[in-house]
């Protein structure tokens, strides 16, 4: 493949891409009735090619359950490639360990989607300059912006003082292949036991030669550069596999013009983007990057949304258990910045749809209950949360009352009050879920 | 290796005949119509070379890219390198029998401790590593070049397809991934004894390869990357950025204020050019990004990145050869040159242009004597937004781009880096250029790079005294030479540093002249055992030229069509 053609293909369709952003944040308004995108795009996807042998590699190490103490789960288990690599059941939590019987801590997220995942950071954008802060130095600098308002089409993201990037819902492994490691050792997941363990089946696995191959004899004897080289491996299958990043939903195809969204599902985009309506998209972006990459639907950023204790979670059981996400308890690094306690990462919601787990701790299992709580945790939250036996509202149940404040008050549709009128109907979440089901890979246009 | 001549007087006295014979064909270079705008082509050389294009990528050691050269490990499915018969041997970590039990398994080194392992072409995107000034001379620990995990090894993260780990600053590249440099080597001549001047980062590295001096900081705005010279004088030794750049912090800027070559360059009438990506602040980038925030993506890295980067701007840091608002030049006609047009009015532009510029200029003939070039930031080769396969694909192509030009056969591609980013290079060189800070200078002890201020003095700064700041050379860094006049796959280990630049243009077009000042283009060493003025070039030009794949590095039998894009 001749990529610099390509690349040159690729820029002089971009100018187009501007074109459906400025549609997008318009709210579509002028939408044809036939349900075709009037400013169709040409959308930039990952180039594909074999695999390398790095990523053959990857892969194999991917589908290898004989890492884990059970013998019966690997990174495909909770990451299933029939899932959009996402969990394969409608638990809130997976199963792991010995026996399959311990709960993970949190909902499992989806590994598709994160090749453009940026790192860990808070604060406005740095410099490229080669002066290193900690993350301590970044959130003072964080505190010294001022929190804008996210809206969809607006350009508050970018400013704001919340931390971005990172992978897990709280954002503590900056690569995919820091990221491998923690589910292979977590003893309520592969339950991997130790380094020792992990590096000594890696030496006698049925691909130990490639490690030779690719990183020389020399890796072997070096424990630490195997695990390293083997996690490498399985994020650059990830990187490489089509399959982790395929953009091949109906809405990627209606942004090329190639397919027609419903009546329902055009009705739903534009309550997605509408700043007065579900707002989504100020967070879960829908437009194309300015470079004419797909649109991911997150923004990478953290948010506190107070969502409901779920009591389906052993650890739960513990009155005084609470997950604080980017603050802990997993996360140990800046649990001091209490502001950040209680946020989690913004997910992309492609293949939403195909999910029966929703939230950090997967306390909702469908979208209808995903889009009450959105629409009713401010005026009516009591029918998000449960009822205390004097009968108050126990409004943000999983969060102790001194973070209460970090909770997001001031995006819509967070913005409304007690009493309000709800930002959506029926019909409007009906509709805006026929939308999310369009954001599912593997769509074929018809004839 | 051994130059053919012994002494500079008897190269110049060589190459100057030489010279006269060569068969070039007038009509070649009657494109530019400027009169007194002297053409390259017309100005008395001590070379053949009537044209040097400086290419100064970031951030790579010379072991990083060479350490097993020209041996590469070909897994399957690579893209592979297949060494020519008789390649000389390197002072690499491989004929140095240190690619196991390295130094660097020093438990000093804690969880770093390492041997060096080899990095694949799928991980060509990786952190960057400690490039400081104080961290690089406490990894070469006095000689024994073993706490570079330690004290170079930490890195910034650089994406989530990035690969890093423990120890990452031992790893090295091979020719499956720096295909295309490795394949310059092996048709050209590169040296692997070429050190930057001092320790240290960007900024100081982009200032010795135009005036061989950090000495003479000013601070501008803020608390700058400086240190006291000890003379009451400020020496630079980390990254900050040039005062008044229209791009530059707002917060902390340096100005300096020694002489540099394009100073020297301007007495002569000798038309010269810095060209970087990302300069030109009028164009819109494909993504819609504009002025001094214009990005490209890097598929490889999967993210965008600013083009300019304001520390990166060599002349920008003083007053006489800088455009701090980045104006525009007055004409293609005057690119290179001082004045506009019309010889009388100074061209806005002073010498500083975008790199779309320097292909608009070569395309109209005007290919400036001496062009500095830096590539947009995603193709400069930094570790954490770039990469050796963006930094191949913006090298190649600009090389094919020269090799068509009927200028080339009378041209010479240098490139060369700024520092070592900290990744671990073998080889190390006691301190040519001694200095005292009580913190910063560390190679053999607290406070000592140097013998000690009686047996070893600080070298003269600006003002003729001994300053601090200077402690060198740093690093050993990869420097190749591309061009019909460069040995044929040859190494020259003769000491040559950032600086050897400023003198090969001071020896080639100044009669030797130096910049004075306490530079080090006085003490360093010449480049010229890389070139053979002595070849024979009456052949067609076309077989000087090695024409690669911009993406693979590989060979390719016939020049490519031009893709450089303009925006």
């Amino acid at each position: 493949m001749h990529s610099r053609t390509l690349w040159l293909l690729g820029a002089g369709l971009l100018t187009l891409a501007g074109a459906v952003f400025a549609v997008e944040t318009q709210g579509l308004a002028e939408a044809t009735p036939s349900g075709v995108n009037p400013n169709p795009v040409h959308l930039y996807r990952p180039q594909i090619g074999p695999l390398s042998a790095m990523a053959q590699l990857g892969k194999a190490i991917f589908f290898d359950a004989s890492l884990s103490s059970s013998g019966a789960l690997s990174c495909a288990s909770c990451h299933s490639p029939d899932q959009a690599y996402g969990p394969p059941n409608d638990g809130p939590v997976m199963l792991g360990g010995a026996n399959l019987s311990r709960q993970g801590a949190r909902a499992v997220p989806s590994l598709t989607y994160l090749e453009r995942h940026p790192n860990f950071s808070i604060g406005p954008e740095k410099a490229d300059d080669d002066n290193v802060m900690d993350l301590a130095q970044m959130a003072a600098l964080g505190q010294q912006a001022v929190r804008t308002t996210k809206t969809a089409g607006g350009t508050g993201a970018s400013a704001n003082i919340v931390p971005q990037g990172g992978l897990f819902w709280d954002g503590r492994a900056d690569t995919l292949q820091d990221q491998a490691l923690f589910p292979l050792l977590d003893p309520n997941e592969m339950d991997g036991g130790s380094a020792e363990i992990v590096a000594d089946k890696l030496r006698n696995a049925p691909y130990a030669p490639r490690f030779i191959e690719l990183f020389g004899a020399g890796v072997m004897r070096n424990q630490r550069l195997l695990i390293a080289e083997a996690m490498f491996a399985v994020a650059r299958y990830q990187v490489e596999e089509q399959s982790f990043h395929p953009y091949s939903s109906k809405y990627d195809d209606w942004l090329e013009g190639k397919a027609q969204l419903s009546e329902s599902e055009l009705r739903g985009l534009q309550l997605f983007n509408d700043p007065d309506k579900a707002n989504c998209a100020g967070c879960h972006t829908s437009a194309p990057s300015r470079d004419g990459l797909p649109p991911l639907f997150t923004d990478h950023q953290y948010e506190a949304l107070g969502a409901p204790r779920n009591a389906a979670l052993a650890g739960n059981s513990d009155r005084n258990h609470f997950d604080l996400g980017v603050c802990g308890p997993h996360r140990t690094d800046i649990s001091e910045q209490t502001q950040y306690c209680g946020m989690f990462l913004t997910p992309t919601l492609r293949n939403s749809a195909r999910r029966q787990a929703f939230f950090h701790n997967g306390v909702f299992k469908t979208l209808e209950q995903v889009l009450d709580f959105y629409n009713f945790r401010d005026t009516n939250p009591e029918k998000v949360f449960p009822r205390a036996a004097d009968g108050t509202v126990q409004k943000y149940d999983d969060l102790p009352p001194k973070y209460h404040a970090n909770v997001d008050v001031a995006d819509p549709p967070f913005n409304r009050h007690l009493g309000d009128k709800p930002a959506m109907t029926d019909q409007d979440e009906a509709d805006i879920i026929a939308f999310l089901k369009t954001l599912t890979d593997g769509y074929k246009v018809e004839n | 290796m051994k130059s053919r001549f012994l002494t500079t007087a008897a190269i110049f006295a060589a190459a100057t005949t030489l010279a006269c014979s060569i068969p070039v064909l007038a009509n070649d270079f009657d494109r530019d119509h400027d009169g007194d705008h002297r053409h390259p082509h017309n100005i008395h050389t001590e070379t053949p070379i009537k044209h040097l294009v400086v290419i100064f990528n970031e951030n790579r050691s010379f072991d990083h890219y060479f350490a097993t050269y020209p041996h590469a490990a070909n897994p399957s499915g690579s893209i592979p390198f297949v060494p020519k018969p008789h390649t000389p041997k390197v002072n690499n970590l491989a004929n140095a029998n240190l690619l196991v039990n390295n130094p660097n398994t020093n438990s000093a080194n804690g969880t770093g401790a390492t041997d060096p392992f080899r990095l694949d072409r799928t991980q060509a995107n990786t952190k960057s590593q400690n490039h400081a000034y104080t961290p690089e001379q406490q990894a070469v620990d006095n000689g024994k070049d073993d706490l570079f995990p330690k004290f170079t090894g930490r890195g910034t993260a650089g994406g989530a397809g990035a690969f890093g780990t423990n120890g990452q600053v031992m790893g090295y590249f091979d020719g499956n991934t720096t295909t295309a440099f490795w394949n310059y080597a092996q048709h050209f001549a590169m040296s692997d004894n070429a050190w930057t001047d001092t320790f240290g980062p960007s900024t100081p590295g982009a200032l010795e390869v135009v005036s061989g001096q950090t000495n003479g900081a000013v601070s501008i705005i803020g608390t700058t990357s400086t240190i006291a010279d000890g003379q009451g004088g400020l020496t630079l030794i980390n990254d900050t950025d040039p005062a008044y750049d229209s791009c530059s912090s707002t917060s902390s800027t340096v100005l300096m204020t020694s002489k540099n070559i394009g100073d020297l360059l301007n007495d002569e009438h000798i038309s010269w050019g810095s060209f970087m990506g990302g300069f030109d602040l009028t164009l819109k980038n494909a993504n819609g990004t504009t002025g001094c925030a214009r990005s490209t993506l890097s598929t490889v890295v999967g993210a965008s990145t600013a083009d300019y980067i304001p520390h990166h701007a060599w002349f920008q840091y003083y007053k006489s050869t800088a455009n701090p608002t980045h104006a525009r030049p007055s004409s293609v006609h005057a690119i290179g040159h001082t004045y506009a047009a019309d010889h009388k009015t100074l061209d806005p532009a002073n010498h500083a242009y975008d790199l779309d510029d320097f292909y608009v200029a070569v395309k109209a003939g005007h290919l400036p004597a001496v062009s500095y070039i830096k590539m947009p930031a995603y193709q400069d080769g930094h570790a954490g937004y770039s990469d050796p396969l963006d930094e191949q694909a913006g090298n190649v192509e600009l090389i094919n781009f020269l090799q068509k030009q009927p200028e080339w056969r009378e041209t010479a591609v240098i490139i060369t880096y700024d520092d070592s980013d900290g990744w671990y290079d073998h080889q190390y060189l006691a301190p040519k250029s001694a200095s005292y800070d009580p913190t910063a200078d560390q190679v053999n002890g607290p406070g000592k790079c140097g013998l000690g201020v009686s047996q070893q003095p600080a070298p003269n700064g600006l003002n003729g005294k001994p300053v601090n700041g200077r402690c060198g050379p740093g690093t050993r860094v990869p420097f190749i030479v591309v061009s019909p006049y460069a040995k044929t796959n040859h190494v020259s280990s003769n000491y040559i540093s950032q600086a050897s630049v400023v003198r090969f243009i001071e020896d080639n077009w100044l009669h030797g002249k130096r910049l004075g000042g306490g530079s080090f283009d006085a003490t360093t060493g010449s480049i010229m055992d890389l070139f053979d003025f002595d070849q024979d070039h009456s052949h067609d030009f076309r077989t000087d030229a090695l024409f690669l794949d911009p993406t693979a590095g590989t060979v390719i039998v016939s020049p490519p069509d031009e893709h450089h894009h303009h925006h």
